[in-house]
């Protein structure tokens, strides 16, 4: 036997040594660790998770993107609606207004101005003041107040004593009707030549005075509707 | 003979303590290939024990033995791999028969002297 073979012997050995112990080292390593099909497998489930969360942030921008636009649409509608209910109200009576109209008094008729007779003739009655309301309708008031009480489609205008009734709230001569709209027209509607000032005047004191900012209050009763119900739905 | 015996034990124990300290680990893929060519190197040896006791101990069979067995086990086990045929229990089964075969010859030769 000769060097050679030692040599060999001694390095064949010393090469399945260190295989053994890769080996084992390795062995023990995948017993403590994840098997590598395993890991395989958590590999693809984690780029597929990661693909999922980013197509599912592209969908949140979306989303997103979207709830803002629906956003504003709704703050426009809102707007709308707010401008909307304010229209209302202004055609409702519901807020104070004012402009140009006219101002019309009424009164009883001074004593020592009375031609004889009742003197229930020469009170100003309701119907007085509806007819001069009515007038002022026709020829385009916008607002109308009797003695600051605002003219609504419920109004009433009713004789109860030696007083009239408006919006339930008791009124005493002198009357002041006013009114916002074309002052001129809506003088010249109730001053009109064999008109209802003409007619009136035969009875009472009727004054008609254009006024170039006249304020009329809101309404500030109670409106109730128990009976009545909307046929329009939406 | 003996002295080839205590070489071949102190090579083993070297090789595994070197092969125990060294900070470097081998990717787990390749641990079937290595297993299998761990089993014919163990193979060769033993075949180079029995070569010894019987005399014809020759040392470049031995040595080309040893390198060839370990690669043709681990390449065995890597075409079988990508083949999807677990090829490498052939080299198994080969070098687990013939080891037997060799322990079994050993130990008739220390049990005739």
């Amino acid at each position: 036997m000769n060097k050679s073979i030692y040599f060999s012997i001694a390095l064949v050995s010393l090469i399945l040594g260190l295989i053994v112990a890769f080996q084992f080292r390795t062995t023990s390593s995948i017993e403590s660790g994840v098997p590598s099909g395993r890991e395989q497998e958590l590999t693809m489930e984690k780029r597929q998770l990661q693909k999922d969360i980013t197509q599912l942030r592209e969908e949140v921008d979306d989303l997103t993107a979207k709830l803002e636009e629906a956003g504003k649409g709704s703050s426009q509608a809102t707007d709308a609606f707010t401008s909307e209910l304010l229209k209302i109200r202004l055609y409702a009576g519901l807020t104070k207004v004012e402009g140009p109209g006219v101002e019309v008094t009424l009164d009883n008729l001074a004593e020592n101005a009375r031609p004889g007779g009742n003197p229930n003739l020469y009170f100003v009655k309701d119907e007085d003041l509806l007819k001069i309301i009515n007038d002022l309708r026709g020829a385009g008031a916008e607002a109308i107040a009797v003695n600051n009480q605002r003219i609504l489609a419920t109004s009433e205008v009713r004789l109860a004593g030696n007083h009239i009734n408006v919006n339930l709230t008791k009124l005493t001569a002198p009357y002041k009707v006013t009114a916002i709209g074309n002052a001129t027209t809506l003088k010249s509607s109730l001053e009109i030549k064999g008109g209802l000032v003409e007619n009136l005047s035969e009875r009472i004191t009727v004054k008609v005075e254009e006024r170039d900012n006249i304020v009329i209050p809101a309404f500030t009763g109670e409106l109730r509707f128990d009976y009545a119900r909307s046929t329009q739905r939406g | 003979m003996w002295l080839g015996l205590w070489l071949a034990v102190f090579g083993l124990g070297v090789g595994i303590m070197v092969g125990l300290n060294i900070p470097l680990v081998l990717p787990q893929a390749y641990a079937k290939y290595i297993s299998v060519a761990a089993l014919a190197a163990m193979d060769s040896v033993f075949g180079g024990i029995r070569a010894a006791m019987e005399d014809h101990f020759d040392n470049d069979i031995f040595v080309t033995g040893f390198f060839s067995n370990a690669l043709l086990a681990a390449g065995l086990a890597f075409i079988g791999e990508r083949l999807g045929i677990d090829l490498y229990l052939a080299a198994v089964v080969a070098f687990g028969v013939r080891l037997f075969q060799n322990l079994a010859i050993m130990r008739r030769h220390l049990l005739k002297k």
